[in-house]
């Protein structure tokens, strides 16, 4: 199954290698919302004295990550209307590797991605613990909620069978999920029913974790509780999509 | 007996709620044979196809291929079987030689191994300068080659081609009968295909299965299939078909030298011996009865009377595949692929040749009254629109009993209404003012 999926993994690294575009204008959006409103709400918002952007920065990571990873199951769809879900299936692969290898390189993918935009928010001056620790710590997140939220969107891309619906879910599952969390907006300034659904939201982890350590002063009890959270999503919904594939047989 | 490659028994596939795309079908095929599947649209030639090459589970019967079951052994089927389905499943940002290697490795083939295989492979079909380019700058032929060659690399005993020529132009698709046969003659290859192709399976194919409502309607070699037809095929066209026309095929019908007659919608197929005496006595009959003959032929039987007699159209007149039509690719489940063929290809065939071909002309767009034919779709497409005026609302719900009996959406409708979703802008503009 490793093999397998290492096999599958590569060739999807390759084919992303040679269209090296796509993964940057996936950034083009989170880009434009650290540098918008990180100027916009820099004075609005008073957090004491935390500067904004080094708030933001964890939100607009976890923005990237939802942005990348979420579309994974639509290539899935394009896969299975080419034929070449099918010339997997009809060899002896581990079915379980189809989906992770979908699902590692989406992350990969991600990784590559945040480690960019974590660049540029520094060279813009927010005040982050760049050691390296506490960075690889960050990357960690990044990758399960990658991980996450990629499988869903395979699962779903399964479940649903249709693009449209897909991207439908692909918006709901990304905006409304970054609103309803603590990725933009500190806890303390919602109101009671939207700390409710942020308590639930599985991105609260993974912003409230990242912002953890990349903090001057890092808080791993925080990054603790995200990871074990994050864990548990990934896991979740990575059992969820490799239970709708080996149900594809129809 | 020689052993069986395949042998498939009783099969039986059923998509929900009743469609029965492959019904009890029985086929057999001998090992070194290669066996062509003839049949219309939704006839189930796919779903045999998938079911005996594990990629999709059936509700009954038994399918054992080389010598393994596929519901129970399916891994031991899998290698020892390569599938070329109707789309070309190659990867177009990879090379070649790539799209080989991770073939190979899929199949858990060593590396050198591999590399042998691919340097025999490409040489076997003519790949040697293109294998190291991307699939993306490659002819259709040649991505036909290397989907073919793909499927070889774990050297499978058995190997099934879904429509392996369709698309492909005339140099091309006689160019790849070569490599069929030659794969065939040369390495024993046990090959099951499917075609459209009436001279394919004649030249191609040792056994030829004509499959019609998911049943296998007749085996044999194709020479026999065609010496089964006795006489020669005298085909007469008519305009219309009215009693003088009736008259003419009840006379004709008696006469001792017509062996056998098949309506096909305003022709008529006579199998009459020795067809060149006896034409002129059958004009004789049809100046009698005042039939009005818009053309009449002579010819040998070919494959196509044997199909005709069999599934009761010509194949030359079944459409080229349903896969194709870029609406229901849009439709999202990717043509040919699976549950969405089988559970909509039944119902297809049996609606184009009428409602879906007015549909294609658009007709009804010219049309403005109410009462029309292409009333009833142009309502359903408004259904699907959400934005609709209250006026329309009455008149949907006016119309709803009379038009359409179902009362609510069941999925074929569904489906038509997603025709429908391309022309709705225009009309909506045009239908809007009045």
């Amino acid at each position: 199954m490793l093999a397998d999926t290492w096999h599958l993994f590569n060739k999807y690294m390759r084919i992303t290698m040679r269209m090296p575009m796509w993964t940057l204008f996936t950034l083009i959006q989170p880009l434009i919302w650290l540098l918008i409103f990180g100027q916009l709400f820099k004075d609005f918002v008073q957090l004491g004295d935390e500067d904004y952007m080094a708030f933001m920065v964890p939100g607009i990571l976890v923005m990237t990550v939802l942005f990348g990873s979420s579309w994974s199951g639509v290539s899935l769809l394009r896969e299975i209307t080419a034929g070449t879900v099918d010339k997997m299936l009809v060899s002896p692969v581990s079915r379980v590797a189809i989906v992770l290898s979908r699902v590692l390189h989406s992350s990969a993918q991600v990784i590559a991605q945040a480690f960019i935009m974590l660049l540029v928010a520094w060279i813009l001056g927010a005040s982050l613990n760049m050691n390296p620790i506490y960075l690889i710590m960050a990357m960690l997140i990044i990758f399960l909620l990658g991980v996450g939220f990629a499988a869903l969107s395979n699962g779903f891309a399964i479940a649903l069978q249709r693009e449209e619906p897909l991207v439908m879910i692909g918006n709901l599952m990304t905006l409304p999920l970054i609103f309803f969390s603590s990725a933009l907006v500190p806890e303390q300034f919602m109101p009671d029913w939207i700390q409710l659904i942020s308590a639930a939201n599985p991105i609260s982890y993974a912003v409230d974790a990242i912002r953890a350590v990349l903090s001057t002063s890092p808080d791993l009890a925080v990054f603790g509780k995200g990871l074990v959270v994050l864990t548990i999503f990934a896991g979740a919904a990575l059992a969820w999509a490799v239970t709708a594939f080996n149900a594809l047989r129809d | 007996m020689t052993n069986l490659a395949i042998q498939i028994k009783g099969l039986t596939k059923i998509y929900p709620p009743d469609n029965r795309a492959v019904d009890t079908l029985d086929l057999e095929i001998k090992e070194g044979e290669i066996m062509a599947l003839l049949g219309p649209n939704g006839a189930g030639k796919s779903t045999t196809i998938r079911a005996a090459s594990t990629l999709c589970g059936f509700d009954e019967g038994n399918v054992v291929v080389s010598g393994f079951d596929v519901d129970t052994n399916s891994l031991e089927v899998r290698q020892a079987i390569g599938v070329v389905a109707q789309q070309t499943g190659i990867d177009y940002f990879l090379t070649g030689r790539e799209n080989m290697v991770l073939q190979g490795h899929l199949y858990r083939m060593k590396k050198a191994d591999i590399n042998d295989r691919i340097a025999e492979l490409a040489a076997y079909f003519e790949l040697d300068n293109s294998i190291d380019n991307l699939v993306s700058t490659y002819s259709g032929g040649m991505r036909r080659k290397l989907d073919i060659a793909c499927a070889l690399i774990h050297r499978p005993k058995i190997l099934f081609l879904d429509e392996p020529t369709l698309g492909l132009d005339i140099k091309n698709r006689k160019i790849l009968w070569k490599h069929i046969d030659k794969l065939n003659k040369e390495f024993g290859l046990t090959i099951l295909l499917t075609t459209h192709y009436l001279e394919e399976a004649d030249s191609l194919s040792h056994q030829v299965a004509i499959i019609n409502n998911g049943k296998v309607q007749v085996v044999d070699t194709p020479d026999a299939l065609k010496n089964s037809i006795h006489g020669d095929s005298i085909t007469v066209s008519f305009d219309d078909v009215g009693k003088n026309e009736q008259g003419f095929f009840h006379y004709a019908q008696q006469q001792p030298y017509v062996k056998g007659s098949t309506w096909e919608d305003n022709k008529l197929h006579l199998y009459v011996e020795d067809g060149g005496a006896n034409v002129a006595a059958l004009m004789a009959i049809a100046a009698e009865s005042q039939a009005l003959i818009t053309n009449l032929s002579l010819s040998r039987p070919t494959l196509d009377d044997v199909f005709l007699k069999y599934t009761g159209s010509s194949i030359l007149e079944t459409k080229e595949e349903e896969g194709d039509e870029w609406w229901k690719q849009w439709a999202g489940k990717g043509g040919n692929t699976g549950k969405w063929k089988s559970q909509w290809g039944a119902e297809d065939n049996a609606e184009e040749s009428g409602e879906d071909q007015s549909w294609k002309n658009s007709d009804w767009l010219k049309e403005d009254a109410d009462g029309i034919p292409g009333a009833k779709k142009r309502e359903e497409a408004q259904w699907q629109q959400g934005a609709w005026s209250k006026d329309q609302q009455k008149q949907w719900s006016d119309k709803k009993d009379d038009s359409n009996p179902a009362g609510e959406q069941s999925s074929p409708q569904w489906d038509q209404s997603q025709k429908g979703d391309w022309q709705n802008n225009k009309w909506n503009k045009d239908g809007g003012e009045k």
